[in-house]
């Protein structure tokens, strides 16, 4: 019986979600009043067909009166087995419409009184973090699943690589609710544009080459997983990163991955050592064939999704039509030489990177070209052979120093053998890096993560 | 259960069951057999036939016994059209039994005309009238729309076609349950299908009757029976009900009957106080195509479980709804057509359910709005 009696709105809620919009216009909204950690009243609106409003009105009686983390356990399982659905992909705009409500009462600053016994599990969706999930049941914690929607870029060539795809997050939501635990999906799609994207944006229409994965880590998601985390009152968080945690002299030190091919030490090279101290990488140690070969016994069906990909919200796209995207005018001028002559023209010179070779469409001779630099302001290329690339003193800003070094391996990508340095902070957050020999692909914007042997010492953002 | 769903199909008629019992017991007869029980069986067909033909205006000779409604469109306009690919003309409003033939005949290189609509739900003759050329091998009209119950002007039909020379085939599947049907008073080569589970017969028996029949060729293949156009023995049971089901509802007293059905729908339509789609026209008497602000199948749903049964105006089984074509074709906003909600009453709707429905809508009107407010 589809009980329309829940059918309304809440003014001045404490969360609100919306779904649908999609093929069948189906559209779902669901509005929260929390007294303390209950839902004192649900309340949803529906235009949609009978299996949608069902599923809506079902799980509005279903979660009022729960507790926010019994609610975040309803997903679609329960609502096939509470009510008579003919289409269960419709039911599904309402589950995602009742999550996106119960994520926005966390974001809007619903908290939980503090349990040692839970833990808070970053999840993407795909099978790293699905392993991570199942280790901290099989231990026995009350895991929460935390999946961030933080991209949502239709037009992208293939937007379900993005690792926030609308199909990730109910990944990961089955996933936990599999498990019997409950998950949490924050929208934090306005702050991520803010924080990340634009300053990605901004930074390639100034010619310079972000990397917008250490920013993104570094100060954006570990940050608002832990606070998120906090809030639920989790002892702690988890995540799937192929990273470990050392302890050096007192300071909490992120130290390259147990598998070399999988290492994301780099990735982490940014965060916050307060927030290194909530964080666990359970999968540290592992060799990641070993997890996907375990995730497949286990029957995760994560293990079957594809990998999200470094600077995912390209959405498996490329650079240049991405900032198009993003309103980078993209203007044709020239590709020079160092001595300025023109050997060429490129179609927007911020879309090219310090290094890259293909997509120049020039040549000298039999010399191979590489960019050498953008020239934002001039819209000019400048290319030059392999060996003019070459340089041995990088200028760091926004230097994160974790202990005192003055001998680093710099790596200025991620899984790059680090070049030995000599390393000298400076009292104005700056640095100078001397390599012992020639790095080739180093670009303003870049991060540096600084190594001692495994653990990043240090970090900073390539000034010049 | 209130049942508010004729169009969909019919409750049996005791009257019809009566009728139709012997032959499912001891009449079991064989019509092509030459003993006692056959030679019975087919002085029953016969009798039967001839019921047919007279409730419908037709000689009995002119009555193909079908296996249904659908069976009979595909007799008539496959049957049409069995020699080298040339055109047709269909009504825009024609039923899938119709339009899917046409789309079979289109994919093996036939031309398919489509013709127009009218908003108020009629086809549009005067567009008929210059689409429909000489050589044509057929057109289609409905009778009525089982979409909204209007009904379509077939004797204006009926002249443009014959002045052609082009055959018509009429689905009167939905209009046999509703309105005089003669098909002696049109001119030209007609054919017209009806089927007995609108008519409170049962389900799988039809008939093509008129004097097109004649014309037309067989598209399956067996012992002959029919005309040679629907090979198979003869459902005797079946026929004896479809006449007697045609007698009733096509007989003296089937206008007062219509006349009662017709009220009733007025009133729940003045009750309810919601758009009609074809409002404007003539329509089938216990007809009602409401235009809600909501989802067609969540109404369905919601008065089902008030143990209510109407219909969507559209289905949504992919989770694609596609509005009614026919309503698109009359220009009806979207919104309104996947809205649409199809009561339609019958011979034994009481005011009594027309007040549950009225109660019924009252009920659910309310949540459905807020539902629909708090969605955006």
């Amino acid at each position: 019986m589809i009980d329309l009696s829940r059918a309304g709105t809440i003014e001045l809620p404490d969360g609100a979600g919306s779904a649908g919009g999609g093929r069948c216009d189906d559209r779902v909204r669901f509005t929260l009043r929390l007294e303390g950690a209950r839902l004192a009243e649900v309340r949803f609106g529906a235009d949609a067909c009978a299996s949608t409003t069902a599923a809506a009105a079902w799980l509005a009686e279903a979660a009022e009166g729960r507790e926010l983390l019994d609610a975040a356990r309803l997903g679609l399982a329960d609502v096939l087995a509470g009510t008579t659905i003919d289409s269960p992909e419709c039911a599904l705009t309402a589950v995602d419409a009742l999550h996106a409500a119960l994520g926005d009462a966390v974001v809007r600053g619903a908290s939980l009184a503090a349990d040692s016994h839970r833990v808070g599990i970053a999840m993407s969706g795909g099978v790293d973090s699905a392993m991570v999930l199942t280790g901290a049941v099989e231990e026995g914690h009350e895991a929460v699943g935390l999946t961030l929607r933080l991209w949502i870029d239709p037009s992208a060539p293939n937007p379900e690589r993005a690792c926030c795809a609308p199909s990730a997050v109910r990944a990961a939501r089955d996933l936990c609710h599999a498990k019997g635990m409950p998950h949490f999906m924050l929208d934090l799609r306005e702050d991520f544009r803010a924080a990340v994207v634009e300053p990605f944006v901004a930074g390639y229409a100034a010619g310079e080459t972000p990397n917008p994965c250490a920013t993104c880590n570094g100060s954006f998601r570990f940050d608002a997983i832990d606070a998120v985390a906090s809030r639920l009152g989790c002892s702690e968080w988890r995540t799937g990163h192929y990273a470990r945690l050392v302890e050096r002299d007192g300071a909490l030190l992120v130290a390259r991955g147990a598998d070399p091919d999988k290492d994301q030490s780099a990735m982490l090279a940014l965060v916050d050592p307060a927030i290194l101290a909530r964080v666990r990488l359970p999968l540290g140690e592992r060799i990641k064939r070993d997890v996907v070969a375990e995730a497949e016994t286990k029957g995760l069906a994560a293990a079957k999704t594809p990998e999200s990909q470094e600077v995912c919200f390209l959405g498996g796209g490329e650079l240049a039509p991405f900032l198009e995207r993003q309103g980078v005018e993209l203007v044709p001028g020239p590709i020079v030489d160092e001595e300025g002559v023109e050997l060429g023209t490129h179609h927007g010179a911020v879309a090219f990177t310090p290094g890259q070779r293909r997509g120049l469409g020039v040549s000298r001779g039999t010399d191979a070209l590489h960019v050498l630099k953008v020239d934002a302001p001039a819209n000019t290329v400048v290319v030059a052979t392999l060996e003019r690339l070459g340089r041995r003193e990088v200028e760091l800003r926004d230097v994160r120093l974790r202990v005192p070094c003055d001998r680093v391996g710099a790596s200025f990508r991620v899984r790059a053998e680090p070049i030995p340095a000599a390393f000298e902070a400076h009292a104005d957050g700056t640095a100078t890096l001397l390599l012992d020999r020639d790095a080739f692909q180093v670009a303003p914007g870049q991060v540096a993560a600084l190594y001692d042997g495994d653990c990043i010492v240090a970090a900073g953002v390539v000034a010049g | 259960m209130i049942y508010l769903d004729h169009a969909a199909t019919s409750p049996p008629d005791p009257a019809v069951v009566t009728k139709m019992l012997p032959f499912l017991t001891g009449r079991f007869g064989n019509p092509s057999e030459p003993h006692a029980l056959g030679r019975q069986a087919r002085a029953d067909l016969d009798e039967a036939r001839a019921g047919i033909a007279a409730a419908l205006g037709a000689q009995a000779d002119d009555v193909i016994l079908t296996g249904g409604g659908t069976e009979a469109d595909n007799i008539a306009v496959l049957g049409r059209c069995q020699g080298e690919p040339g055109r047709i003309v269909i009504s825009a409003l024609e039923h899938p039994a119709v339009t899917r033939a046409a789309e079979s005949l289109a994919a093996r290189g036939w031309t398919v005309a489509i013709a127009p609509v009218l908003a108020d739900g009629q086809l549009d003759v005067m567009a008929l009238g210059e689409l429909v050329r000489p050589g044509d091998a057929l057109a289609c009209v409905m009778a009525a729309s089982n979409v909204t119950g209007v009904i379509q002007p077939l004797a204006e039909a009926a002249a443009i076609c014959a002045h052609s020379d082009v055959p018509l085939h009429i689905d009167a599947v939905q209009a046999a349950a509703g309105m005089d049907l003669d098909v002696g008073l049109l001119p030209g080569d007609v054919t017209l299908a009806v089927a007995a589970h609108k008519l409170g017969g049962p389900r799988g028996v039809g008939a093509v009757v008129g004097p097109g029949v004649r014309t037309l060729e067989p598209i399956n293949h067996g012992g002959g029976q029919e005309r040679g156009l629907r090979s198979g023995t003869e459902n005797l049971a079946g026929a004896v009900a479809l006449a007697e089901a045609l007698r009733i509802r096509q007989g003296d007293d089937a206008p007062a009957e219509r006349e009662r059905r017709a009220a009733l729908r007025d009133d729940l339509e003045q009750r309810l106080a919601l758009p009609v789609a074809g409002g404007a026209a003539q329509r089938l008497p216990g007809h009602a195509l409401l235009l809600t602000a909501y989802r067609g199948d969540t109404v369905v749903r919601l008065l089902d479980e008030r143990d209510i049964a109407v219909s969507a105006g559209s289905a949504c089984a992919s989770g694609d709804p596609q509005p009614d074509p026919v309503l698109g074709a009359m220009g009806i906003d979207q919104t309104f057509a996947r809205g649409a909600v199809r009561v339609t009453l019958g011979p034994t709707t009481t005011p009594e359910e027309i007040d549950a429905l009225v109660a019924a809508w009252a009920e659910i009107e309310q949540g459905l709005d807020a539902a629909r407010e708090a969605s955006a």
